[in-house]
């Protein structure tokens, strides 16, 4: 069975829209979303994620109630102007008091936190916003995982549990918590450039016109910070992939941060030499759980733009695993 | 042609205690485990039960010796640094951990490189927030995150990875394959095991380690779900009464269920003993409201009536439904319906119960922990009961069990889990052939 791209969606740093994702720059535009009382409930990453489903719904012109819905997500992420309050009214000059936060703390923070603080809602509100109700899985990713909502939707299709299946990934690197957690980590030193977007591509089986080929995807565990190993598993996966090149390949990566990005750069050289290589956190900055995803449009706009006959995305972050999608021009 | 998945491997942490066997114990003595919370002073709080593990401080030496019982040979490598950075305050790493040290003994895995490859999907809850940890921090109403740098804090600060109990399993085990987090709320645990399955049928896995871990009895993943209100409002061990006239809100759980699901003719050729096998797994997305069930279930129906199509079952196969049933007004009449949408008249005669009133809703480990109800269901003839289900509500017409166990044999078990956001899960097991 042939799974194809039939629609693809981009909210990043670039612009709302997936063409040209690793090309040309744009306008930062978050309007056109949903309504103020759904937004009020999301988080960033589950805003973006609302704005990339509502393109791609546009883009396929179809009922999506049967289709299928796989995202990689990252952290809760929940709005600081909610959080501030709570802890305003918790912490006193002896510290945070158990006491205090039930007396007061939890009445100063919005009712519905809980539900801003799930991280499957990231998914949830995009699919109730745009009457989304196939198969659905809502998949953490520190940079690898994002790949398992490609494999996931492709095996949907497959498996005859619907005709269409949304992957994507959507997350936010802009969140306070978040961003201080990757200066503590080290990566802000290391030049990571903090990003946040939402990326979706809508696949479909035979018959459908398309984009471009999904020739293969899946996830492949590559070391717990390893680099060495990442590297190995890497130049592995695009020595296989690179059997059959021509002229026109290209390798799109998505590392979370300098030390992965080296390692799948020198995977990259090691396997196939000089190769044109794209770099989706460079050109969007690293949106964490969305740049996989990010990528993955970037390879099809590439495809589509007649600049490759095949890409090959990997992404990989501090999750320990690599994750690998490859796209093609469809024969004709 | 695909390969059936076999669950060899069972591992449990529950509100009645350590291991499977306390697990099925309390369930076949139709006990409850819901009471006082003691991990923290919830006296100030809207909710002050919750089924807890009998573990109020998890202790890392204590951890170790449990995990190095259950054969566990990396187990201090693995938990001291968890230890020193702070993040085993976070209690579902240790749940998990046990649970899945737990399933790998009990499915006769070891440290060959065929039993390493094994790939992990888990299905695991939020972050745990840690608020005091904002106290050093926190001046003049704001958070003064340029004073973290020196402020007295553990490595691992204001909240634990969602994916650290996933990362500290797989080095516990020693794994190879890949790992996959599920984070798909309530449903995440279902969705894990169904996912293993659908590895091993694809033939991209021989062995899975599966299930879930969670624990939101912290003061904020139980302040939070307060301020929902979606738990019991009752301080008592029978806050949470499924499908009950008087029902009136969930009690909040925490474990973990974690199994080692392969393929059968691999467990068949290494002599190992299959439990039950995973026939089917369906999902859906209500799209209906983020705070609210589908009322009519139509959503959760069509997840069930996939895994029904899968498994190549008619709904009068099914012998026992563990409902996700989580004595909430609204859910346990939407499930309901989803019976009788993808049942038919069989809906009004299978035996239905939810574990729920006994132990809690485990959020994000509630599917898995069900599933592991369903192979007691399978192994021991004895459906669980509904602990403190007295009075069927009209609305909810379905045979409830409860609250005694059933001792009957079954050959098809159906498990529901139904997610915060509206994500639908069922699974379906069967006899181990």
């Amino acid at each position: 069975m042939t799974t194809r791209v039939i629609a693809a969606a981009a909210v990043s740093a670039r612009g709302r829209r997936w063409r040209s994702v690793a090309r040309d720059g744009a306008a930062h535009d978050l309007d056109g979303g949903p309504p103020p009382r759904a937004r009020k409930m999301m988080t960033r990453g589950a805003l973006l994620a609302a704005l990339g489903l509502r393109d791609l719904a546009a883009a396929l012109d179809r009922p999506l109630h049967d289709a299928g819905f796989f995202l990689g997500v990252g952290a809760s992420a929940g709005p600081m102007e909610d959080v501030v309050p709570m802890l305003a009214a918790s912490i006193g000059d002896d510290g945070f008091s158990l006491a205090r936060f039930g007396r007061a703390g939890l009445a100063a923070c919005n009712p519905l936190l809980a539900f801003q603080l799930m991280n499957n809602f990231t998914l949830c509100h995009a699919a109730i916003q745009e009457g989304v109700g196939g198969p659905s899985g809502a998949f953490f990713s520190r940079g690898g995982g994002t790949a398992t909502a490609l494999v996931e939707a492709r095996a949907a299709i497959a498996a005859g549990d619907c005709a269409v299946a949304i992957a994507g990934g959507a997350d936010s690197a802009l969140h306070p918590v978040t961003w201080a957690e990757l200066v503590r980590d080290g990566f802000a030193a290391g030049g990571l450039v903090a990003g946040e977007g939402c990326a979706l591509v809508a696949l479909a089986a035979d018959g459908a016109p398309g984009l471009a080929v999904v020739e293969s995807c899946a996830l492949h565990h590559a070391g717990d910070g390893d680099t060495a190993r990442l590297a190995d598993v890497a130049r592995g996966v695009v020595a296989a992939w690179a059997t059959a090149r021509d002229e026109a390949a290209a390798v799109v990566i998505a590392p979370w941060g300098d030390p992965p990005r080296r390692a799948l750069r020198a995977a990259i050289e090691a396997a196939v030499g000089r190769a044109v290589v794209i770099d989706v956190s460079t050109t969007a900055g690293d949106a964490l759980a969305a740049s996989p995803a990010l990528a993955w449009v970037a390879a099809v706009d590439r495809i589509c733009a007649g600049l490759a006959s095949r890409v090959l995305v990997l992404g990989a972050g501090v999750d320990g695993d690599l994750g690998v999608a490859a796209f093609a021009l469809e024969a004709s | 042609m695909t390969a059936r998945a076999a669950i060899t491997g069972v591992g449990v942490v529950s509100p009645f205690g350590l291991g499977r066997d306390a697990f099925f114990d309390g369930l076949a003595a139709g006990a409850t485990a819901v009471g006082p919370i003691r991990s923290f002073d919830a006296d100030s709080f809207p909710t002050a039960v919750a089924g807890e593990v009998p573990l109020p401080v998890i202790d890392p030496d204590a951890l170790i010796a449990e995990l190095g019982a259950r054969g566990a040979t990396r187990a201090a490598a693995v938990v001291e640094p968890l230890a020193r950075g702070g993040a085993l305050r976070d209690r579902k790493i240790a749940f998990g951990l046990l649970a899945a040290a737990e399933a790998w003994r009990h499915a006769g895995l070891g440290d060959g490189a065929g039993d390493r490859a094994a790939h992990l999907v888990l299905g695991l809850g939020l972050e745990q927030a840690f608020l005091d940890d904002f106290a050093p921090i926190f001046a003049g109403g704001a958070i003064r995150w340029d004073a973290e740098p020196g402020a007295p804090l553990p490595p691992t600060r204001f909240r634990t990875p969602v994916d650290a109990c996933a990362r500290a399993c797989h080095r516990l085990l020693g794994l190879t394959g890949p790992t996959v987090v599920n984070a798909s709320a309530c449903a995440a645990g279902a969705l894990a095991v169904a996912h293993a399955a659908a590895l091993i049928a694809r033939g991209t896995a021989d062995v899975v380690v599966c299930g879930a871990s969670d624990s939101m009895v912290n003061p904020l993943g139980i302040g939070g779900m307060s301020r929902l209100g979606a738990p019991s409002p009752r301080r008592a061990p029978d806050a949470c009464r499924p499908f009950d006239r008087r029902r009136d809100g969930l009690a909040i759980g925490e474990g973990a269920a974690v199994f080692v699901v392969e393929a059968e003719g691999r467990a068949r050729a290494r002599g190992a003993r299959a439990l039950a096998t995973v026939l089917g797994a369906g999902s859906t997305q209500d799209a209906y409201r983020a705070t609210a069930p589908r009322p009519d279930g139509a959503a959760a129906a069509a997840a069930i009536a996939r895994a029904l199509a899968r498994a190549g079952l008619a709904p009068a196969d099914l012998g026992y439904v563990n409902a996700h049933g989580t004595g909430t007004p609204l859910n346990d009449p939407a499930e309901c319906r989803a019976l009788h949408r993808a049942l038919g008249d069989h809906a009004a005669r299978v035996p239905v119960s939810s574990i729920k009133g006994a132990i809690g809703h485990l959020m994000a480990a509630a599917g898995a922990i069900e599933l592991a109800a369903c192979v007691m269901a399978l192994t021991r003839d004895l459906l669980p009961g509904t602990a403190h289900h007295r009075e069927r509500d009209p609305d909810c017409d379905v045979d409830v069990l409860g609250p005694a166990p059933v001792a009957r044999a079954v050959a098809h078990t159906l498990s529901n889990s139904f997610g915060f956001g509206g994500q639908n899960a069922a699974v379906i097991l069967g006899r181990a052939s």
